[in-house]
């Protein structure tokens, strides 16, 4: 089992009541594996249909996908380069839902962080590996303040999380397209020509996070780096640290957490802090491993690709890494769709599908747990327990 | 004994069953034909554990059929495998004589077979009747429903107000309410899995009549399950005891006594709290310990302390000193009233008191989740805040009432609760958790409280009831804390597991702890408390030496009336 796969495998808000009814993880297991196997199986096939349909060969769709992202080391040095900030942020979505905090503002939290990076990179003058240690450093702090907006309305007044982090992600990227698009902030000196969308200056090289190797040849930004590191370290943190233990008792039962001594709000404000600061710095790594400019569309879907790859491994965080990968493979070989000469919407659409494939079996899986444990709390409600209903267990 | 309101009852004479109008007495043989349900062979297993294996019970119309066993006996799995709320292995299922194969609870509803919970199932925040309203799944709205609770209420003695919401009911009254909600299902069984255990005296007596009723006029068949002796040997017709998941004995309770049920139900012979009431144990152990020294060796307590601070100080500073405290609970309603009492180094200082007037609040005070409006709290002479981190650190344990709910984390596994309350003991050098330090410490626990798990690491939400208390209470006492807090502590216990928890309690005091012993049991404060205050609204008014304690203006007291 993963480092961080120590609670047992049930999911969601009501406790074990339902604990009975429920099949054995390795039945699960095998049920998610042949789910997987259809639901990528009918992707597949709505993806050949769809290609058919508008004249062109599936095959070179198909074979584009897999070109464009593994084939050749230079493919694989951008698949895994598209790998990074997913990572980062489904690590930090993993950490606020262990609290219990459903962070869904990560997009927010990410284009904030980029924000503090690019001003760190482009306005101030020093030896580059310093800058960008500082850009990193103030991307991450960003997303942190970021997200403890939201921790602090929580604390403050009780204010729904998945509301205030989703309400902040529109106010970032205002301030965002503000700030790229007036001369006296982010927009590049030398105006646009016309027309073209604003954006900043192209950061300056010495405050390029190193990348070594170049396409065609393989090559990654040492950002992979920093994101195996953070995620190994916070996997050893959530399962053997007295920190990771409380997390997971302030998720499960807080009036329980409290009885112990577990100061509730702390926690699970940090929890949701830090999940804002991994977005933060994958923002920043983003913006100085790869993009190298701040533009309007900056967030690029990032965040939510780590959102979903949250929501597909997190009942089995053991999975992230993997999953992670598969979202940069679909993103990079999805960039190739238009090599074959499908028209652009139809590359998004090809693309959404996959994403589609990937995260249906565990939604569709959580989702028919949630429909019986419906059954079971209208059961339990009329016989059993006031565990399933409201929390508690039958016994 | 007088039954309450039985000549009042016996009025409502129609029925929608064929009454039944007496019991056959003399345990005479009754025909085949009487067996309402059957159970046969049922086997029942969770991974490696056998929580039933082959049971077989003939539960009889117009017979109120007493099971009992010790914590983890099997009992509410066996139920739940005939209501089919968990799927039986094996063995059969027959109703009236024809073999059914229940598929869920509403399937058994339909059947006619309804189950109060150990732990309830209602909606707390849901009113009275919408509680009622939804064992019916909808099919009754709003104004049957308080008809149908008016009707039950009147006809049984059993008042509720259909408009009150669960969560202000005390645990008595959501008890009725629970037994309301099955009641208004028209069953022809009835089960109750350990429906006294959070009711006073005089609760348990108004449910016995109620079963009385139903099983003499209405002859419906009645599972109890209780650990309450004296109650069973009450109540009950028939009582089959379970040990470790099989059968072990089956009597008329006509042939039975207390003493014989607790030996078939733990095999060997248990020392009753009402024996040691009566014995004056705690008089002789505290002659011993006056005599043989000061504080501090008596204790036998079997728990590799990890920071002693076990050695007593000879000093006159009590243990705990509460001094005008006030809270307030959720609803602002004044739970505790400038509440004052001390308890000294090594006494156990009993509060009694009806239910709902503050026992509760004392325990989360203690524990630092209701926040204190006025007045100290004073540990060993130091006064401390009411925050939960210092009252632990200051050695304040507490076992709330509300074990199930907030007492330990369903979801996380027996060690993790285990040492939940200390983790940083477990930190290693590295400050990591010492994974084996726990699972050492987790193993010790559950060998030492006698807790019935398959493995440390399964969750909370697997072990039995009184298992789960067991964890909590293992948690709590093993910590060798300076103050006791314990709020009900044996509620939902078998005997076996109330004669060790008096036990731990009395060892605990004889290592110096000042025990503070809120309960509704007699029994137990008499057995246990040096000293018995009681509580009325939230504040304490009037108080009584063990030697004097005076059952009659005891209920005064309780009453609120100042004798
Ligand atoms: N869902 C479950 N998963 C695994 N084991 C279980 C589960 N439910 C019960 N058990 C085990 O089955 C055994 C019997 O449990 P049960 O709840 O029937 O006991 P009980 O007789 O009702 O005890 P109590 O008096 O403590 O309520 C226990 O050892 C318990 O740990
Ligand atoms: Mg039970």
């Amino acid at each position: 089992m993963s480092p961080l796969a120590t609670s047992p495998p049930v999911s969601g808000t009501g406790e074990g009541a339902a604990h009975d009814l429920l099949p054995s993880p390795k039945v699960e297991t095998a049920r998610m594996v042949g789910l997987y196997v259809v639901s990528v199986g009918v992707a597949l096939g709505v993806i050949a249909v769809l290609v058919l349909a508008v004249g062109h060969a599936p095959g070179s769709v198909f074979t584009a996908l897999y070109q464009g992202s593994v084939a050749t080391p230079g493919a694989l040095g951008r698949t895994l380069d598209d790998t990074i900030p997913v990572i980062l942020v489904a690590l930090g979505t993993l950490v606020a839902v262990r609290a219990g905090m459903f962070n869904i503002g990560q997009t927010g939290q990410l284009v904030f962080g980029a924000v503090c990076a690019a001003f760190i990179a482009l306005k101030v003058h020093g030896p580059g590996p310093l800058v960008l240690i500082l850009a990193l450093v103030c991307g991450l702090a960003g997303g942190a303040v970021w997200a403890g907006l939201a921790a602090l309305l929580y604390a403050w007044r009780r204010i729904n999380v998945v509301i205030s982090t989703l309400l902040l992600t529109y106010v970032a990227t205002q301030v965002l397209d503000y700030l790229v698009s007036s001369q006296r902030f982010l927009e590049e000196p030398s105006s646009s020509p016309i027309g073209a969308l604003p954006q900043s200056a192209i950061l300056p090289a010495n405050v390029d996070l190193p990348h070594p190797g170049a396409y065609p040849s393989f090559g990654v930004s040492l950002g992979i780096v920093i994101a195996l590191v953070i995620f190994g370290a916070f996997a050893v943190l959530m399962a053997r640290s007295p920190w990771g233990m409380r997390l997971r008792m302030v998720g499960a039962n807080p009036t329980a957490a409290r009885r112990f001594g577990i100061r509730v709000a702390a926690v699970a404000g940090g929890a949701l802090v830090i999940s804002g600061a991994l977005a933060g710095l994958a923002g920043s790594i983003m913006l100085t491993g790869e993009v190298y400019r701040i533009t309007g569309g900056f967030a690029n879907t990032f965040g939510n690709d780590g959102l979903l790859a949250a929501l597909v491994c997190r009942d089995r965080p053991g999975w992230l890494l993997p999953v992670s990968f598969v979202f940069g493979v679909i993103r990079s070989g999805g960039n190739y769709f238009l090599s074959t000469g499908v028209p652009d919407y139809l590359a998004l659409v090809l693309r959404g599908l996959l994403v589609l494939a990937l995260v249906f079996p565990p939604v569709y899986l959580e989702r028919r747990e949630w429909a019986r444990r419906l059954k079971a709390a209208r059961v339990l409600v009329l016989r059993g327990s006031r565990a399933v209903a409201e929390k508690g267990s039958v016994s | 004994m007088s039954i309450d309101g039985t000549a009042d009852l016996s009025r409502i004479a129609e029925s929608t069953r064929t009454p039944r109008p007496s019991r056959e007495e003399g345990g005479g043989i009754r025909s085949s034909s009487d067996v309402r349900v059957e159970l046969e062979n049922v086997t029942k297993r969770f991974g490696p554990v056998v929580a039933c294996r082959g049971v077989s019970l003939a539960v009889r119309q117009g017979e109120v059929h007493g099971l009992l066993g010790e914590n983890g006996a099997g009992k509410t799995t066996l139920m739940k495998v005939l209501i089919g709320l968990v799927p039986g292995d094996g063995g059969e299922v027959r109703l009236g004589g024809r073999p059914v194969v229940v598929k869920d609870p509403v399937h058994a509803a339909a059947l006619g077979l309804a189950m109060a919970q150990q732990h309830f199932s209602l909606v707390e925040r849901l009113k009275v009747w919408e509680n009622v309203a939804l064992a019916h799944r909808g099919k009754m709205g709003r104004r049957e429903a308080t008809r149908a609770i008016g009707e039950i209420g009147e006809r049984y003695g059993l008042t509720a107000d259909a408009n009150a919401r669960v969560e202000d009911l005390t645990m008595g009254q959501r008890q009725r309410v629970e037994l309301l909600k099955c009641l208004s299902l028209k069953p022809g069984v009835l089960i109750l899995d350990e429906p006294t255990s959070v009711l006073t005296k005089a609760e348990s007596r108004e449910l016995f009549s109620v079963l009385r009723q139903v099983v003499q006029v209405d002859g419906l068949a009645v599972v109890l399950i209780s650990h309450k002796l004296d109650e069973v040997l009450e109540v009950t017709d028939v009582v089959t005891i379970m040990r470790d998941g099989s059968v072990v004995a089956e009597l008329r309770t006509a042939e039975a006594d207390a003493h014989r049920l607790a030996k078939a139900m733990v095999g060997r012979e248990v020392l009753l709290q009402a024996d040691m009431a009566a014995v004056g144990l705690l008089d002789e152990e505290a002659a011993r310990a006056a005599s043989e020294a000061p504080a501090g060796s008596a204790g036998t307590a079997p728990t590799a302390g990890t920071a002693p601070s076990a050695s007593v100080p000879a000093q006159p500073a009590p243990a705990l000193r509460l001094v005008g405290v006030s809270a307030r609970g959720p609803d602002g309603r004044l739970v505790l009233d400038e509440l004052s009492i001390e308890v000294a180094a090594g006494e156990i200082v009993g509060i009694a008191g009806v239910d709902g007037n503050g026992q509760a609040a004392i325990g989360e005070v203690m524990s630092g989740i209701l926040s204190v409006e006025a007045g100290t709290i004073e540990v060993a002479g130091r006064e401390v805040a009411p925050r939960a981190a210092s009252l632990m650190r200051a050695g304040v344990a507490v076992i709330p009432e509300d074990r199930h709910a907030s007492g330990c984390v369903l979801r996380m596994s027996v060690e993790e609760n285990l040492v939940a309350a200390e983790l940083d003991v477990f930190r290693g050098r590295t400050g990591l958790l010492d994974k084996k330090a726990i699972r050492a410490r987790a193993l010790e626990l559950i060998a030492n409280f006698d807790i019935t798990c398959p493995s440390p690491q399964v969750p909370m939400s697997a072990l039995s009831g009184g298992n789960q208390q067991r964890v909590v209470l293992a948690r709590e006492l093993s910590r060798d804390p300076r103050v006791v807090i314990a709020v009900q502590p044996t509620r939902g216990l078998d005997v076996g597991a109330i004669e060790y928890v008096s036990e731990q309690l009395r060892a605990a005091a004889a290592n110096g702890a000042g025990i503070l012993l809120v309960s509704s049991e007699l029994d137990e404060l008499v057995a246990l408390a040096h000293r018995v205050a009681v509580i009325h609204g939230g504040r304490i008014i009037g108080e009584m030496t063990r030697g004097r304690i005076d059952v009659e203006r005891l209920g005064l007291l309780m009453g609120g009336r100042v004798a």
